[in-house]
């Protein structure tokens, strides 16, 4: 293995470069597995055409074609035309510029919300899995905790008391009338705070399996410093399972937001959100149909295909749990 | 099995009076109380409003108060509509189980049906069937299936009413089920997402058994076929599942907050949801608590059916 003309002070470095090499072509595998996924690549594609587009809408109001807030009482309740590509609502507005206004909010907020929860699940997991019996023992009764509260009621709990407070981004003037990006930001950490026990959980399992393994033991016996052994060795063995996670938490904290959006505790009403839409198109369900097809049709797509997405990171990421 | 009963119970003690004082935490951290209107009271209303609901006191005062009264069941007095919550609770909570019972068994039943006649057509066409709707199912909740349900059955189809505005309860246990057309709906769009979760794991745990040596015995030794796989497999392919169960029940309990609404069903997850919009916080702590409650102790009755499915289980 080993060279013999290999300076003996390093062999450290020597075997490290030996393992990157080795990892990034498990990157590369895990890629090319993924490519071979059709649905999967189906799924990605969908979803990255659907950002765009009502990424673009937000900046472009070729794109966007209407004011998604503004109504115009000469053509409500309008059926799909070559003038609204999707029809309009009960107030006339728009409802393709609205549909990509409501679509934009919900990948925010699932994208958002796992960006928190990863830093929350990755630091508690790692915590709780290294850092001793005590914080162990703490740290799994809060995970237990926060997993025994009822979710919805929770963010519901959670979203009114930080909405109700005048902070700097959020309270725009009166806290009774919240901004939009302070919705925003309120429901990612509403969702986040009743969604990071299960990366928690995920990363102290893998981290306490990780620790026995002899690559650990011999990263640790050749002089690693412990945070760099968990840095270079046992973080990124984690990352497999920590995206697959992630990529099934943002179907949840979408569905979570349209749950929230629909009862009326949404974005700020002239605004659009997935959930509101679907609230607003049920109420007109007998005379305009149609305005509720749209916003159901498009939480169902976004949720299939981000769960096909994870189907197929899983199998690609790992091949030994293949269904 | 007692012991164990006995100290999971007590174990559930610590974890509701953690969830009560993080509720009660929150709630008094909403900046504004309930007696704030667009028309300031008078401060000698005021003050007798907060003696009424014994706001006066100094906030540990209020929390030992509040954590006493929970102890004997008493959630205290809605301040919206001035009665008493555990009246309220007790009132909507029928119609509740009720919608609750009937989505259980549906998606156990069509759940585990589904699983077991996938995994008897392994590959075959029944199979993928199968695996279709379990797949689509899993990205279908109560929010999506609910308002394509209605359009297609109620709107166009025209067998179910729109909305069940007109909701009644009827007392199933005394055998009328005269409000039937009212709970197909909400029971179907409420229960795909189960439904779907139980046949996967049915599915699978049904196609490890069925390779196990103990069913190849049972079939050599000429036992009908019917009898090997509900006997003999299955019995053993329900361990994983109930595994499954306790979030089920978390799930149907959040599902039915949007359920009730949509379907303006007047039961306790509507009236949640009501006492958000108008925040009558009295009434929010009492269900939340009530809530988790019944979720603790659901999870412990699925650990406790473990047992049963599993002698190898002990406890």
């Amino acid at each position: 293995m080993a060279a013999t003309d290999q300076p003996i002070a390093q062999p450290y470095d020597f075997l490290e470069q030996q393992l990157h090499t080795k990892q990034r072509g498990l990157w590369a595998q895990a890629w090319q597995r993924l490519l071979r996924n059709r649905l999967a690549v189906a799924a990605g594609v969908i979803l990255l055409v659907i950002f765009t587009v009502s990424l673009a809408a937000d900046f472009s109001r070729t794109v966007q074609r209407y004011d998604p807030t503004v109504p115009d009482f000469q053509a409500t309740e309008q059926n799909p035309s070559w003038d609204h590509w999707l029809g309009t609502d009960t107030l006339g507005r728009d409802l393709w510029a609205r549909l990509l206004q409501g679509t934009l909010f919900s990948l925010k907020i699932g994208l958002g919300t796992q960006v928190i929860v990863l830093l929350i699940g990755v630091t508690i997991g790692m915590a709780a899995a290294l850092a001793g019996r005590l914080s162990d023992t703490i740290l799994m009764w809060l995970t237990d905790l926060a997993y025994a509260f009822p979710d919805l009621l929770a963010i519901i709990l959670l979203r009114q008391v930080l909405l109700g407070r005048d902070w700097p981004i959020i309270g725009e003037g009166d806290p009774q009338i919240p901004g939009f990006n302070g919705v925003l930001l309120v429901t990612v950490i509403a969702i986040s705070f009743v969604s990071w026990t299960t990366v928690a959980r995920l990363v102290r399992g893998q981290m306490l399996s990780i620790k026995e393994q002899d690559y650990v033991a011999a990263a640790r016996a050749m002089g690693a410093s412990p945070w760099r052994v968990v840095r270079v060795h046992m973080l990124p063995n984690t990352l497999s399972a920590v995206i697959v996670s992630a990529t099934f938490g943002i179907p949840l904290a979408i569905f979570a937001e349209a749950t929230l959006g629909f009862i009326g505790l949404g974005v700020p009403p002239p605004n659009a959100s997935l959930g509101s839409l679907i609230g607003s198109g049920l109420d007109s369900i007998q005379v305009h149909p149609v305005q509720l097809v749209w916003p159901t049709l498009m939480v169902a797509t976004l949720m299939l295909c981000f769960t096909f997405l994870g189907d197929g990171l899983r199998d690609a990421l790992d091949p030994r749990t293949r269904h | 099995m007692l012991a164990y009963t006995v100290r999971r119970v007590l174990a559930m003690v610590p974890l509701i009076v953690a969830i009560a004082t993080i509720t009660f935490v929150l709630m008094h951290a909403v900046e504004g109380g309930p007696f704030d209107s667009d028309k300031p009271l008078p401060p000698a209303t005021l003050e007798n409003l907060k003696k009424r609901y014994g706001l006066d006191d100094p906030l540990p005062v209020q929390y030992l108060n509040y954590l006493k009264n929970l102890a004997q069941f008493d959630f205290g007095i809605s301040i919206a509509n001035n009665r008493n919550i555990t009246d309220i609770i007790r009132e909507r909570m029928g119609v509740s189980i009720q919608l609750g019972i009937a989505t259980f068994l549906f998606a156990t039943i069509l759940g585990l049906g589904l699983g077991i006649f996938s995994s008897l057509n392994q590959n075959g066409f029944g199979d993928y069937a199968g695996v279709f709707i379990a797949t689509v199912g899993a990205a279908m909740p109560s929010i999506v299936l609910a308002p394509i349900l209605t359009i297609v059955f109620a709107v166009k189809l025209g067998w179910f009413n729109v909305l069940s505005s007109d909701y009644g309860f009827t007392d199933w246990f005394r055998g009328d089920f005269s409000n039937w057309r009212q709970v197909v709906l909400p029971t179907v769009a409420l229960g795909f997402l189960p439904m779907a979760f139980i046949a996967r794991i049915t599915r699978a745990s049904m196609l490890e058994v069925l390779r196990q040596d103990y069913v190849r015995t049972a079939r050599a030794k000429g036992l009908a076929e019917f009898a090997v796989v509900i006997r003999h497999a299955a019995r053993n392919a329900m361990i994983p599942v109930l595994t499954v169960l306790g979030p089920i029940f978390a799930g149907l309990i959040t599902g039915s907050l949007v359920i009730e609404t949509l379907f303006a069903i007047p039961g306790l997850g509507r009236e949640f949801v009501r006492s958000v919009l108008i925040r009558d916080y009295g009434l929010i702590m009492g269900v939340t608590v009530f809530y988790a409650v019944v979720i603790a102790f659901m999870n412990l009755v699925v650990d406790l059916l473990y047992g049963f499915a599993d002698p190898r289980i002990r406890y």
